[in-house]
């Protein structure tokens, strides 16, 4: 079949130095569901040895997390997160999309419905017509589910634009079997949001940097770190302590973990959890579809954010602060989990 | 490769084996027996029948059992990083991962050492050392996801072998499980203990064909106290060659004697950009560890001796920065050789230490009339070196000058006095050069050890002792 790059998947060399960063491979200790065994069965898949469509095959391009915590251990820099779009964009094509995908992918097409469901809850209102940027991107999911944390950018960088039309930038498409409407949807969204586009969303910016450029796109952190937004320092005051939780794509996309702890420094005491830097399980679509290894994948940070007694959890993405808000809301703790621009907002 | 001649994987095997383990850890599925087939070595591919994850010594002596009374080959498997297609399933059957069993069971300060299950990563017997003020010295580069298993069965070496020695100067004693099934444990935590063979070692290196490991307990050293490195550049290997003659003849042991060839500071530079001299023909990193008059001392030798032996450029890492800069240059020459073509075929073969300027210089020769680009690193303190060819691996023609390539090098190796593989074991891979290193009599003992341990002649086929 041609379904990979060679080029990218020759470039394995089988080393296996992968292996002990897979949240997979740790669960189950098994070759196939390690970064190594998964790039084995790819070759399997390209040279006829195993089936894409076989079920133990589909099964570990949907165990995958997609977190890419592969990619920066890689000595040889194996492109890994490209290599999995390309086995989804062919393995969950048509029927064999998984089902509760669907309905998902449809619903970020549909824009109205989505606009309609932000707005009854207030997210920041999208500015006018053409603007030359900053835009910020309102997101999709973010849109509806915390519509607070447009609001929240805005009031640290006023100067930021709302993006008018179509939140999504297609990242859900192109990690869920769809990658030529993700990357067509982020080409869209940049021909109309000119200028940099600010996102308060990991996942969508590493997506966006992969297919405009990485100079089109600022994360959060990134903007407040650049553009001088950090508040000044105070004084004599109790200052929360905060422990933070990476965005996976974002510090193994883009190598972004550095400006989050220099914003989050500013207001608050950094408590490191352990696993700030793994996946919390949310995964995109992962914690829907796969529910129960996500719950055994996020337990462990519960236990860590139990035992670091924090006032607050910051995230930087949509799908990480809904994860780590019910997991933690579920173990009862008495943990607020925020994003990181909700916390810079309330500190001005 | 070898046919599959041994007992078919039936389902009353597969039953019998569920019945064992439980059904969870059982797996017959095409993706499991796919993923199963390779391990690190290029160009070694075969599926075993099943993948069977133990949880607990018991449970690998019942698989054991069931497999000698069908006849079923056994392959132990730790992390699958080893070099020599030891744990590719060549005659098929049962391939039984380890990783299940990682539980470090304890680490003894008082007695200095460490007791844990297979499956446990290097790294994370380092670390559960160092917590205790103790180093556990083997370093192999892929310490972070190999298994002590793996690294008892392989003998693994690292880059403080010269001064600490390999996995073998530290295993103290075993837990295992014969190819009959019965569990024996060899040696313990004593020092001192000569009562019986010395079966502890015969299982170190013996590459999962003796016997299945469950438990290890390995000595510790104390952790030292500080460590100091350097770099020197050379015209030539021969003058990299002197200077190491020199520190030797100078009573010195350095932790660290590393050096690279011109092909390989060519790649690590272009890959890492370290600021390397890429005009040198050789490059040695020097260091040592130790008290810090010590370190200091040792290093300004190796100092000298680089400078008397015509070094272009020497220099000492004056911070732990600087120094992990020069570890990482060592470290990433096969992940920067690997850019360079498809296909990467790390070698290992080990002479006389005094040979190594010469071995390295002629292996250029051999490259050369095969065409094949070889770039040559390693351990320049204890003659290991691992010669490494890149090539387009989707060229036929290719893929046979680096098999011609590497026959002449091992060829070299022996006439030189060396050995085929200094630390990376024999495996399928090397099987056929084994009774060129070795003498008919010894190989018709070990055959002999080999049917005493497994009768049945189920673990690990095709290998080593087949
Ligand atoms: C990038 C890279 C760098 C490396 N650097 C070094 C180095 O510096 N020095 C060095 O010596 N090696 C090195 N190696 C080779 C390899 O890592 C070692 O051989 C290591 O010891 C293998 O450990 P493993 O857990 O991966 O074992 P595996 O590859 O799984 O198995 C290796 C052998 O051990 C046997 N085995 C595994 N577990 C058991 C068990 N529980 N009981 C009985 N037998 C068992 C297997 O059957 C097989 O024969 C390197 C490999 C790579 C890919
Ligand atoms: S670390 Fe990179 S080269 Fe090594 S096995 Fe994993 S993907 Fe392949
Ligand atoms: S993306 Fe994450 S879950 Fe998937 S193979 Fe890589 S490390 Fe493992």
């Amino acid at each position: 079949m041609n379904v990979f790059d060679p080029e990218v998947l020759g470039r394995c060399m089988s080393c296996g130095f992968c292996l002990p960063a897979c949240p997979t491979y740790a669960l189950t200790g098994d070759e196939a569901s390690s970064p190594r065994g998964r790039i084995t069965l790819m070759r399997g898949i390209e040279d006829g040895t195993v089936s894409l469509f076989d079920p133990a095959v589909q099964e570990q391009a949907s165990m995958c997390l997609g977190c890419r915590a592969c990619e920066p251990v890689c000595p040889a820099g194996v492109s890994y997160g490209l290599l999995l779009e390309q086995w989804r964009d062919t393995a969950w094509r048509g029927r064999d999309t998984p089902w509760l995908v669907r309905p998902l992918l449809a619903l970020t097409r549909h824009d109205l419905v989505l606009r309609v469901l932000g707005r009854l809850r207030r997210h920041a209102r999208p500015g006018p017509r053409r603007h030359p940027g900053p835009h910020l991107l309102l997101g999709c999911v973010e849109r509806v589910l915390f519509p607070g944390v447009s609001r929240a950018a805005r009031a640290v960088d006023p100067d930021l634009q709302p993006g008018r039309g179509p939140g999504c930038c297609g990242a859900l498409h192109a990690h869920n079997g769809r990658l030529g409407e993700g990357e067509a949807m982020a080409r869209a969204l940049g021909d109309r949001l000119p200028g940099t586009i600010v996102t308060t969303s990991g996942g969508c910016a590493a997506h966006l940097a992969g297919v405009l450029g990485r100079d089109r796109v600022a994360e959060l952190s990134e903007w407040i770190v650049r553009r001088g937004l950090l508040p000044p320092a105070r004084t004599g005051q109790a200052r929360p302590r905060v422990a933070i939780q990476d965005s996976c794509h974002l510090r193994n996309g883009l190598g972004v973990s550095a400006t989050i702890r220099t914003a989050v420094g500013a207001v608050a005491e950094i408590v490191e959890l352990p696993s700030a830097r793994d996946c919390c399980g949310a995964a995109g679509t992962y914690s829907l579809l796969r529910p129960r290894e996500s719950a055994r994948i996020i337990a462990p940070k519960v236990r860590e954010i139990a035992d670091a007694g924090v006032d607050l959890v910051v995230t930087v993405n949509p799908g990480c602060q809904r994860q780590l808000r019910t997991a933690v809301r579920r173990a009862g703790l008495e943990v607020e989990v925020v994003h990181l621009a909700e916390l810079m907002a309330g500190q001005r | 490769m070898t046919g599959r001649t041994a007992g078919a994987v039936d389902e009353q095997v597969i039953d019998r084996l569920r019945d064992a383990v439980g059904a969870r850890w059982v797996r017959t599925d095409a993706a499991t027996r796919r993923a199963y087939a390779r391990d690190a070595t290029p160009l070694f591919d075969a599926e075993p029948d099943v993948v069977v994850q133990p949880g607990t010594t018991a449970e690998v002596a019942a698989v054991v059992r069931i497999a000698a009374a069908h006849g079923v080959p056994v392959v132990a498997r730790g992390a699958g990083t080893n070099l020599c297609a030891a744990t590719v399933a060549t005659h098929g059957g049962i391939v039984l991962s380890a990783t299940r069993m990682d539980r470090l069971l304890e680490v003894s300060e008082a007695e200095q050492l460490a007791v844990v299950q297979p499956g446990v990563t290097t790294t994370a017997l380092a670390t559960a050392a160092a917590a205790a003020g103790l180093l556990y010295p083997p370093d192999p580069g892929s310490r972070a996801v190999s298994t002590i298993g793996g690294n008892v069965a392989t003998c693994a070496g690292g880059l403080r072998g010269l001064k600490y020695g390999v996995t073998r100067n530290y295993v103290l004693g075993t837990e295992a499980v014969l190819g009959t099934g019965e569990i024996i444990r060899t040696g313990g935590r004593l020092v001192k203990d000569v009562a019986g063979y010395d079966l502890t070692r015969l299982l170190v290196g013996s590459e999962g064909t003796l016997a299945v490991l469950t438990e290890i307990t390995v000595a510790l050293v104390p952790a030292p106290p500080t460590a100091g490195y350097g770099v020197a550049y050379f015209d030539s290997l021969a003058d990299a060659g002197r200077a190491v003659a020199a520190v030797v003849g100078a009573g010195l042991v350095p932790a660290t004697l590393e050096f690279l060839d011109a092909t390989c500071i060519e790649a690590v530079e272009s890959h890492a950009g370290l600021g390397l001299d890429r005009g040198a023909g050789a490059l040695l990193l020097f260091g040592d560890d130790g008290a810090p008059a010590q370190v200091d001392a040792a290093l300004a030798t190796m100092v000298t001796a680089c400078r008397d032996a015509g070094a272009r450029a020497v220099t000492t890492a004056p911070d732990v920065a600087t120094a992990e800069d020069l570890l990482a240059a060592r470290r990433c020459t096969l992940p920067a050789l690997s850019r360079l073509g498809s296909l990467t075929v790390l070698e290992d073969v080990s002479v006389p230490r005094p040979r190594l300027a010469e071995a390295v210089a002629r292996i250029g020769d051999i490259a050369r009339g095969t065409g094949v680009r070889v770039g040559v690193f390693g351990h320049a303190g204890d003659g290991n070196l691992h010669p490494t060819a890149v090539a387009d691996g989707q060229d036929p023609a290719q893929v046979a000058a680096v098999h011609r390539t590497f026959e002449q090098i091992f060829q070299l190796a022996l006439d030189l006095g060396g050995t085929i593989t200094g630390e990376h074991g024999v495996g399928a891979a090397k099987l056929a050069w084994l009774p060129r290193r070795l003498d008919p009599a010894q190989l018709a003992l070990m055959r002999r050890l080999k049917a005493a341990f497994d009768p049945a002649g189920i673990l690990n086929p095709g290998k080593l002792g087949s």
